[in-house]
């Protein structure tokens, strides 16, 4: 018994130099690919993920929602979604269900919605896409008027578009 | 060695090499995408982030290939690597899933309409880590009865 152990504990040793192996391996092919990469996708060693729009929404205290959630809750009746973008923008098109909420229009806007809504309604939030801080924005003036329940989704309506979501143009909802 | 015991062990292989081959492919192919799946667990500092995405999906691969084609003291290795990040990735993914984060777990695909995390990812985890430990204990059992000069066992 006592033979065994050691022999397994031996085997297990032998196989450690292989484990290093590998992972020197790894490293050479996943440096190597990143070099022969073209620039414009080659992807940096370290990036500031600080100022990446879910962090900044993280630190807020801000949920976020991805794609596939916002497509669960879409025409649900219990979560009002918001579009933080321009009127012009949003009349060219939207989330099916979605009202214009632009940033410096929230009050007036507010009192329009003000049948469908409770401070402890759902609300979800976009923006054109990853790289616009419009809709935290509007996630952080909603909380400030008191909606507990704001929600951010970060993709936006780019992602939604290129992941072929459906799409209403005009003012209207 | 019994006929059942090759055969577990060659499932154990196909579906172990299988599966992290295959998850590789995405995330080489689109380290950007696969790097904010990564930075979505929350879990690395930012100087990290990239890195692991660059190249943990070649150490998927790596592993993948050692799991079904390596010789014993290989295969060995390929299933440890393989058996700490399957550990680290179920530890990462419920922490997602404790924490309310409906992110996809960036396992197959990093498309943005990937589904989110759930119980199913936990399970499949858990049975590919069993698989797992019995290449590790097959390959070193034979890696140990080759150094012994023995018939493989």
């Amino acid at each position: 018994m006592a033979e065994s152990t050691a022999g397994r504990r031996a085997a297990f040793l032998r196989m450690l130099p292989a484990s290093a192996t590998l992972l020197a391996l790894a490293v050479a092919l996943g440096v190597a690919a990143n070099l022969v990469r073209p620039a414009a996708t080659r992807l940096p060693w370290a990036s500031d993920w600080s100022r990446h729009i879910e962090t900044q929404a993280y630190r807020a205290g801000v949920p976020v929602l991805f794609l596939p959630g916002v497509r669960e809750r879409a025409g649900n009746p219990d979560w009002l979604i918001c579009d933080a973008r321009t009127p012009e923008q949003y009349a060219a098109g939207h989330l099916p269900g979605a009202w214009n909420l632009p940033l410096e229009e929230v009050d007036a806007r507010l009192g329009a919605l003000a049948a469908r809504l409770t401070l402890q309604s759902e609300l979800l939030v976009y923006c054109g896409g990853a790289d616009c801080t419009d809709a935290l924005e509007l996630a952080l003036k909603l909380r400030q008027l008191g909606f507990e329940r704001v929600t951010l989704y970060p993709g936006g309506y780019a992602e939604w578009v290129e992941y072929g979501g459906e799409v209403r143009t005009g003012d209207e909802p | 060695m019994s006929r059942a015991r090759i055969i577990l062990v060659w499932v154990a292989r196909l579906a172990v090499a299988g599966m992290f081959i295959g998850a590789c492919l995405a995330k080489i192919a689109a380290p950007e995408s696969f790097a904010l799946a990564v930075h979505r667990y929350r879990l690395l500092p930012d100087l990290l982030v990239n890195a692991v995405a660059l190249l943990l999906p070649w150490l998927e691969l790596l592993c993948g290939v050692a799991v079904l084609a390596g010789p014993p003291r290989w295969r060995a290795a390929g299933a440890l690597w393989i058996a700490l990040m399957l550990v680290v990735f179920t530890g990462a993914i419920s922490l997602n899933i404790l924490r309310g984060i409906e992110a996809s777990c960036g396992c197959f695909s990093t498309r943005a309409d990937a589904a989110a995390s759930d119980g199913w990812n936990l399970a499949r985890n858990a049975t590919l880590l069993g698989l797992t430990l019995v290449i590790l204990w097959d390959a070193l059992r034979r890696d140990q009865s080759a150094a012994a000069g023995e018939p493989a066992p």
